[in-house]
C-alpha cells in the first residue's frame, strides 16, 4: 500500500472557512472603520471568530446558553483565535480598499542584508534530508544495494550523496521615510473626536510601517496651539489648551525641520495635520503658500483631515481651492466613525495630477 | 507511510514478535505494521485510525490546531502505537521511535488483535480497513453527486448524530426494531440466547386464550393491534419494538435519504461504532495488550533481539501508574487485575470451594494442588465478558486499596472537599480514600459513559415525526444546543424531529422551533407500551 496519509483537503477546508470569516471580518473592517486590531506596533494580528463544533445533545445547564444555534455547524460560546501576521494583514486590507503601494523615493542607497537558504551544497551545517535521500535512493539503485525486486531494502548515504542548505547574501535596498503628524490642541480633542483621530493616526503609522518596513519609518509629532512644538506619541493625543490658533506655523516647523534634519534626495517625508479646520482667513492662506512652495515640492504625500467640523471650518475650503485632486496634498473630512476609511481612500488612494 | 519491510530492524523485530506470540499460544489474524511519520501519525488519529477518509471541514480543524500545537510546544508528536483491529489488522508505528519501543508496540499491538478477534462483543471483522477505504471513495463520490454545498450541510448534520451510536446496547437496531427480513429478538434477554433461533412453537389463538384465563384486552383489541402491526411493517419495512439507542444506526437503515446521503451515514457508522467496543472493554483490552507486551518483550531481551531493558521499563511503569479511580487509567487497572486473575486461578482461588470453604486460616492459606490452566481460562473470560463483569467480579476493596485506586493527591482532595471520616490513610502527600465504593463508583460508568442517554422511540409521532426519548438521570440537557442538533436531525429525517426530556417537548418543523411544557413519562413506562405495541407517548 503507497499512500502519504494527510488532512491536507480537509484542513484546506477548514483554511477556506477561516478565510471566508477573515474577509468577514475586513468587511466589518471597511464599513464600521475598525481599522485598529494592533495589540503593539507591528505584532501579529490576533482575529478571534466564533468556534464551530458540531451540536450534539450534551449535558449542561440553562446558564451556560447564550449560544446561538443555527443550521449546520453550531456555534458555540467559544471563540476560535488565531493570529494573523501583520504583513499579511495590512496586505489584504490594502487590497480591500484598493490602496496602491506608496511610491518610495531616493536612491534606496543603504542595503539590508539578510541571508536566505536558497542553494544546496556538498559542505554545510543544515542537512537537506530530502535531497539527500533522494540522491542516495539513486545511488544505491545504481549500485543494486537497493532492488524490492529481490528484496533488497538497503539505502547506503554516501558522503558524497549528502546536500546542506547553504545561505545566500540576499540584499535589499532600504528607503527611508519620515512621518510628521501635527494636531491642534486648541480644540476640544476628546471623547468620540480623539478616538477618532487616534484611529486614524494608528492606521497612518501601520499602513506606512508596512510599506517601508517596520524601524524604517521615523514618526514624529507635532502640536500647536499658537506655538507648535513637538511633543511625544503620548503628549499628542493629551495635551490641551483653551486658547486662540494659528496653525501655519506648524507647517511652518514640520517643513523646516524636514529639510534642515534630512537628507531631502534621499528621505520619504509624509505629513498629516489633524484639527476642526477652524482657522482664520489669513492663517489658511499663510498654510496654502506654505504647502505650495515649501512643502509640496518635497513631500510624498501631504493630508490634511478635518476632524468632527463644525460650520466654521474654513481650512478645508481655502486648501481645496488651491489644491483640487492634487496628487500630493490630499483633504479628508472626518465626522464619525463609519467615514475612516473614506478619509483613508482619499489620503492614501491613487489620484492623477 | 510505508511497510515495515522496508526497515530491516523493524521486519526482523516484527518476525521476532510474531514468532513469540505464536509460541505462546496467541490466535491472531494477519497484522501489517506500517510506519508513518509523525505528522502522518496525527493526521491517521484524525481519520479514526484510517488511512483515507472524505474531505471535512471537522478533520480539518482538528488536524490544523493539532498541528499548531506540535509546532508550539503544546503537545508531543510522540505517538506510541495506534492499530485498527480486524482481518488483517493495521498497526502503525512512529517513525521517530527507538527499536525498543517499536519492538514494545508491536508487542502490544499482539494483544489488541487478538482481544478483538475473541472477545464476546465481536468487534474483529474481515477487511474492516478495506471496507472504509472503499467507502472513502463512494462518499468521494456523493459529494461529487450532491454538490459541495449540500454535501457539507448533510455530513455536518451527520456529526450530530455521531455520539449517538450504541451498537453494543440492550436497545441497538437489532433487538428495538422489526423488519419483514427478521424478527427482533426480546428486549432484555441476553445477547448469546437471542442469537440463538427459538424453536417454534404451535399457537392456536382460540384455544390460548381460553386456556390462559381472562386477558386484559379482548380479542378484538388484540385482533386489531396484530393488524395494525401488519399493515405497518408492510408500509415501512419494520416496526420500533423497543427503545433504539443506536439512533445513527436506524438512521441509516431507516431514513428517506439518497443513494449518496445513505453512504455519508453508513461510512460514519462504520468508522465509529467500534469506540463502542473500545468504551465497553478498555480495561480489559488495554490490560490484555500490556499483559502480553510484557511477556513477549521479556522474550525478547532474554534472546538479545532488541536492547534497552532500563529505557522498556521506565516507560512501562511510567504508563503502567496508578491514578485514582475516576481518572480510570485502564493500562495501570487492566494489567493489574489479569497479573491477580492469573495468580487467583493458579492458586485455585477461582472454584466453588474455595468461595464456600468457612475456614479461614484456611482460606488465607489457599493453595490448590492440581494443575491449572490459568492462562486458558484467562482467555475465557476475553470470550465471554466486557469490563463490567471483571470489574464487578474481581475487584474487591482490598484490591483497590492495593492498586491505589482510592489514593488521591492531598491537593485534589482539598480541592474534592473530601472529609476526615472518609479517608482510611495518609501520607505526606496523598490520602487513601475508603475503597469500599470504588467498585460501584466504577461501574456505574458503564450505564451512561458520561453521554445522555437517547432513544428514538417512535418514528410515526404526529404523522410521520420522529420522537426522540431522553432517559432522564438527574441532569438536564443544554438547551441551547437542542434546537441546532434537531436541526440537524431534521436534515436527516426528512420530517418533524422532537425531543421529549425531563418535562419538555422540543420540535423541529420545517422551519419552526417551538417547545411546550408536558407531562413526562418514566423510562419504564415507555418500554412497557412499545412492548405492548401501543403509542409510547402521546402529545396532550
Amino acid at each position: 500500500m503507497d499512500v502519504r496519509i494527510s488532512s491536507d483537503e480537509s484542513e484546506g477546508v477548514f483554511n477556506d472557512f477561516i478565510q471566508e470569516q477573515l474577509d468577514e471580518i475586513l468587511d466589518d473592517i471597511i464599513n464600521k472603520g475598525d481599522v485598529d486590531r494592533f495589540d503593539d506596533r507591528g505584532s501579529d494580528v490576533i482575529i478571534e471568530v466564533d468556534d464551530i463544533v458540531p451540536p450534539t445533545f450534551v449535558y449542561g445547564d440553562d446558564s451556560d446558553g447564550a449560544g446561538d444555534g443555527g443550521e449546520g455547524p453550531g456555534r458555540e460560546k467559544g471563540r476560535l483565535r488565531f493570529k494573523l501576521p501583520f504583513q499579511m494583514f495590512m496586505e489584504l486590507l490594502g487590497e480591500r480598499l484598493k490602496l496602491p503601494n506608496l511610491v518610495k523615493e531616493g536612491s534606496g542607497r543603504i542595503k539590508e542584508f539578510s541571508y536566505a537558504f536558497k542553494t544546496f551544497g556538498q559542505v554545510g551545517v543544515i542537512l537537506d534530508k530530502r535531497r539527500t535521500f533522494k540522491r542516495a535512493l539513486r545511488s544505491s539503485i545504481g549500485s543494486g544495494v537497493y532492488d524490492p525486486a529481490r528484496d533488497l531494502y538497503d539505502v547506503h548515504v554516501r558522503r558524497r550523496d549528502r546536500r546542506f542548505h547553504v545561505p545566500q547574501r540576499v540584499e535589499k535596498p532600504r528607503y527611508r521615510a519620515v512621518c510628521f503628524y501635527m494636531g491642534d490642541i486648541s480644540y476640544s480633542t476628546y471623547g468620540e473626536r480623539l478616538e477618532l483621530e487616534k484611529r486614524l493616526v494608528n492606521f497612518i503609522h501601520q499602513w506606512l510601517d508596512f510599506n517601508y518596513g517596520p524601524g524604517h519609518v521615523e514618526h514624529r509629532f507635532f502640536v500647536h496651539d499658537v506655538e507648535a512644538h513637538e511633543v511625544s506619541p503620548t503628549d499628542f493625543f493629551t495635551v490641551g489648551n483653551a486658547g486662540g490658533t494659528r496653525a501655519a506655523v506648524v507647517f511652518d516647523l514640520v517643513s523646516q525641520i524636514a529639510f534642515n534634519e534630512y537628507e531631502s534626495a534621499s528621505t520619504n517625508f509624509y505629513g498629516f495635520y489633524f484639527g476642526d479646520g477652524e482657522v482664520f482667513e489669513d492663517d489658511a492662506k499663510k498654510i496654502v503658500d506654505v504647502l505650495r512652495l515649501d512643502m509640496k515640492p518635497a513631500f510624498n504625500r501631504i493630508g490634511v483631515v478635518e476632524v468632527k467640523p463644525s460650520q466654521f471650518s474654513y481650512l478645508n475650503r481655502e486648501i481645496k481651492r488651491e489644491f483640487d485632486k492634487d496628487a500630493v496634498i490630499r483633504m479628508g473630512t472626518l465626522r464619525q466613525r463609519s467615514e475612516t476609511v473614506e478619509v483613508i481612500k482619499n489620503l492614501f488612494g491613487t489620484r492623477h495630477a | 507511510m510505508r511497510s515495515v519491510r522496508s526497515d530491516s530492524v523493524l521486519a526482523e523485530l516484527e518476525q521476532r514478535v510474531l514468532h513469540h506470540a505464536q509460541l505462546m499460544g496467541r490466535r491472531l489474524p494477519e497484522i501489517r505494521f506500517f510506519i508513518l511519520e509523525p505528522l502522518e501519525f496525527a493526521s491517521l488519529l484524525e481519520k479514526d485510525v484510517y488511512p483515507t477518509s472524505p474531505i471535512n471541514i471537522w478533520e480539518g480543524k482538528r488536524m490544523v490546531h493539532k498541528k499548531h500545537a506540535i509546532e508550539t510546544g503544546l503537545e508531543s508528536s510522540l505517538f506510541y502505537e495506534v492499530v485498527q483491529t480486524g482481518d488483517p489488522s493495521y498497526a502503525y508505528l512512529n517513525d521517530g521511535n527507538s527499536p525498543v519501543t517499536q519492538a514494545s508496540v508491536m508487542a502490544h499491538v499482539v494483544g489488541h488483535c487478538e482481544f478483538s478477534e475473541r472477545n464476546v462483543l465481536g468487534d474483529s471483522n474481515a477487511n474492516r480497513t478495506e471496507y472504509v477505504m472503499h467507502l472513502v471513495r463512494e462518499v468521494d463520490r456523493a459529494r461529487r453527486q450532491m454538490g459541495a454545498q449540500d454535501y457539507l450541510e448533510y455530513w455536518n448534520a451527520v456529526e450530530s448524530v455521531t455520539p449517538l451510536i450504541s451498537p453494543n446496547s440492550q436497545f441497538n437496531l437489532r433487538r428495538a426494531t422489526e423488519t419483514e427480513d427478521a424478527l427482533s429478538a426480546q428486549v432484555g434477554s441476553p445477547a448469546g440466547e437471542s442469537s440463538e433461533p427459538e424453536a417454534l412453537t404451535p399457537v392456536f389463538d382460540t384455544l390460548t386464550q381460553l386456556l390462559s384465563g381472562a386477558s386484559e384486552e379482548s380479542s378484538f383489541e388484540s385482533e386489531l393491534r396484530k393488524r395494525r402491526r401488519d399493515e405497518t411493517l408492510n408500509r415501512r419495512g419494520y416496526i420500533l419494538k423497543a427503545p433504539c439507542q443506536d439512533v445513527l444506526d436506524f438512521l441509516r437503515h431507516h431514513a428517506p435519504a439518497s443513494r449518496a446521503e445513505r453512504t455519508i451515514l453508513d461510512y460514519k457508522y462504520v468508522t465509529r461504532a467500534p469506540q463502542d467496543f473500545v468504551l465497553r472493554t478498555q480495561i480489559m483490552n488495554e490490560g490484555w495488550a500490556m499483559y502480553w507486551e510484557k511477556k513477549i518483550m521479556l522474550a525478547l531481551f532474554e534472546e538479545r533481539a532488541v536492547d534497552g531493558v532500563i529505557d522498556y521499563t521506565r516507560v512501562f511503569s511510567n504508563v503502567c501508574r496508578p491514578r485514582p479511580y475516576f481518572q480510570r487509567n485502564p493500562y495501570h487497572l487492566g494489567y493489574h487485575l489479569w497479573c491477580h486473575i492469573e495468580k487467583l486461578y493458579r492458586e485455585g482461588k477461582v472454584s466453588l470451594e474455595y468461595r464456600e470453604e468457612v475456614d479461614r486460616e484456611k482460606k488465607a492459606h489457599w493453595r490448590e494442588e492440581r494443575e491449572v490452566d490459568a492462562i486458558g481460562a484467562m482467555g475465557h473470560l476475553v470470550d465471554t465478558v466486557t469490563d463490567y463483569e471483571f470489574l464487578r467480579r474481581f475487584l474487591t476493596p482490598e484490591l483497590a486499596h492495593e492498586l491505589h485506586l482510592n489514593r488521591v493527591d492531598q491537593r485534589m482532595a482539598e480541592r474534592m472537599g473530601v472529609e476526615d471520616k472518609d479517608i482510611v490513610h495518609r501520607d505526606d502527600h496523598y490520602v487513601w480514600l475508603d475503597p469500599g465504593p470504588v467498585r460501584e463508583e466504577m461501574l456505574r460508568f458503564y450505564t451512561h459513559f458520561h453521554r445522555p442517554r437517547i432513544y428514538i422511540i417512535d418514528s410515526d409521532f404526529d404523522d410521520g415525526g420522529l420522537l426522540l426519548y431522553h432517559r432522564e438521570d438527574g441532569r438536564p440537557l443544554r438547551k441551547d444546543w437542542i434546537r441546532p442538533t434537531l436541526r440537524n436531525l431534521h436534515r436527516i429525517w426528512k420530517a418533524p424531529v422532537l425531543l421529549l426530556t425531563q418535562d419538555q417537548l422540543f420540535a423541529v418543523t420545517g422551519n419552526q422551533y417551538k417547545s411546550e411544557e408536558v407531562t413526562p413519562a418514566s423510562f419504564d413506562e415507555v418500554v412497557e407500551k412499545m412492548r405492548r405495541g401501543d403509542k409510547p407517548y402521546r402529545a396532550a
